[in-house]
């Protein structure tokens, strides 16, 4: 009798663990309008407003303790700032010199004036209502849907820049994928030396640019903007970073680029969803 | 820890009654909402308290094996489908802790106070290592320091740190008598 009941409750165990492995291969395997789906929409329609509302309180708690944080880096982010002044002021008095490197810095300025998307674009504003809960994915969720024409893929900016993309949507929310996430790659390109490659997440939360040639020259606080390559899905000269470090090996084909986001993910809170 | 001859002293598996399915449902709904809407927006030493684990560890130690694998699936099923993760994985994860956790209840003789926090704390560990497995096997990156640096070991201390007060919570809310309560069958 007791033998059957261990029994019992080991196929109970068994069944259950099953049961959630068959849901993971569904919801990878499913479309975008199938049971699963259906199912999650109904459940964040009614979760969203309750991750907002806590957002909203735990904010200024944030807040604070980014303050705090920040008041122990700031020293040795100060010395750090006013080294990269000077660098950049070096290479930009020695960038204009010539006009297709002023071209680039034209663009620049106009990707800072808001002139970098056609006429016509149009901006869902969003706020993130819930961060991933662990390491491994770097997702924020935002309080805007179908409902409000938002679609898969869809670029996510701030006034800083670049700040990833559509993952999946729900009526009233979607997950955006950061661009520090370790499956997010965004056409890139290099200004002013036009040097393309992947701008590459990680997870560690750092980015990389890879597959830059060798032979391209590329030096530490040049900027990296999307390309806009036919195809990509955002438009070209969204601010993605700048250049942090720059190294080859001989054994290499490519160089290895660290970037510095242009976008603090910290202290995400508005951003713009860009419709297509 | 002494392990105890449980076949001898196995005690019947019954039902819930409604009131104890009314109760397990709140702490249900509490770990939901607690993990979905608080967890989201937290971050100490760069990871998110994982709430829906030590109540699943809670339940599981007050109320067993059988008990704590179904309350660890639903949770965990509910916890993906809110948080838009990839649907399943909490729930296979929860569905392993809570068996195991019940059954770490029914066979070793703890004290009341000493089971929530070493309970927890081996149910993070393990965990945190299925996940890390599972994400391997999804062709993520999974690199073995930064896993023990910045998965493993901050949510070892959080999640540690927080066990007495959610089993207390959950014990309250089960009307446990400060006793584990599980069932003895091994």
């Amino acid at each position: 009798m007791n033998r059957r009941r261990v029994l019992q409750r080991r196929i109970v165990a068994v069944v259950l663990a099953v049961l959630a492995v068959g849901l993971l291969t569904l919801s990878f395997r499913e479309g975008e309008n199938g049971f699963v789906h259906r199912v999650r929409d109904g459940a964040v329609r009614i979760v969203a407003p309750l991750q907002e509302g806590s957002a909203r309180v735990i904010e200024p708690f944030r807040d604070g303790w980014n303050w705090v944080a920040d008041l122990f880096h700031a020293k040795s982010e100060n010395k750090r700032l006013k080294e990269e002044v000077d660098a950049l002021r070096a290479a930009v008095a020695e960038e204009l010199t010539t006009q297709a490197e002023n071209e680039e810095l034209r663009a620049l300025l106009e990707m800072r004036d808001d002139r970098i998307y056609p006429e016509g674009t149009e901006f869902v504003t969003a706020r993130v209502i819930a961060r991933s809960t662990t390491a491994w994915y770097s997702t924020v969720t935002i309080n805007v849907g179908h409902d409000d024409g938002v679609q898969r893929f869809d670029a996510v900016v701030n006034g800083q820049g670049l700040v990833g993309r559509v993952q999946s949507v729900t009526a009233t929310a979607s997950q955006v994928q950061l661009l520090t996430d370790q499956q997010s790659y965004v056409d890139a390109i290099v200004v002013p030396s036009r040097a393309e490659g992947l701008a590459a997440g990680s997870v560690t939360g750092g980015m990389t640019l890879q597959y830059v040639d060798k032979s391209e020259a590329v030096r530490k606080g040049q900027f990296v903007v999307t390309s806009g390559r036919s195809g990509s899905i955002f438009v070209r000269g969204i601010p993605i970073g700048q250049v942090e470090n720059v190294s080859s090996q001989e054994v290499e084909l490519y160089q290895n680029i660290t970037l510095r986001p242009a976008v603090d993910f910290r202290k995400l809170d508005i951003v713009m969803v860009v419709k297509r | 820890m002494r392990k105890r001859h449980a076949r001898d002293d196995a005690a019947p598996f019954v039902l819930p009654s409604g009131g104890e399915l009314a109760r397990l449902g709140a702490l249900l709904l509490a770990a939901l909402l607690l993990q979905t809407t608080v967890a989201p927006n937290i971050r100490i030493l760069g990871t998110s308290p994982d709430f829906a684990l030590i109540i699943v560890v809670s339940v599981a130690l007050l109320r067993g094996c059988l008990t704590g694998a179904v309350f660890g699936f639903l949770t965990g099923a509910l916890v993906g489908v809110a948080l838009l993760e990839p649907l399943g994985m909490s729930a296979l994860v929860f569905v392993v802790v809570g068996y195991f956790a019940g059954r770490y209840a029914e066979t070793a003789d703890l004290s009341a106070p000493l089971a929530p926090v070493v309970g927890v704390f081996m149910a993070t560990l393990a965990a945190d290592t299925m996940v890390a497995v599972l994400q391997f096997l999804l062709e993520r990156q999974v690199p073995f320091w930064f896993w023990v640096t910045r998965v493993l070991l901050p949510s070892l201390v959080l999640n540690t740190l927080l066990a007495a007060v959610f089993y207390l919570f959950a014990r309250w809310v089960l009307r446990g008598k400060g006793v584990l309560h599980a069932d003895q069958t091994v």
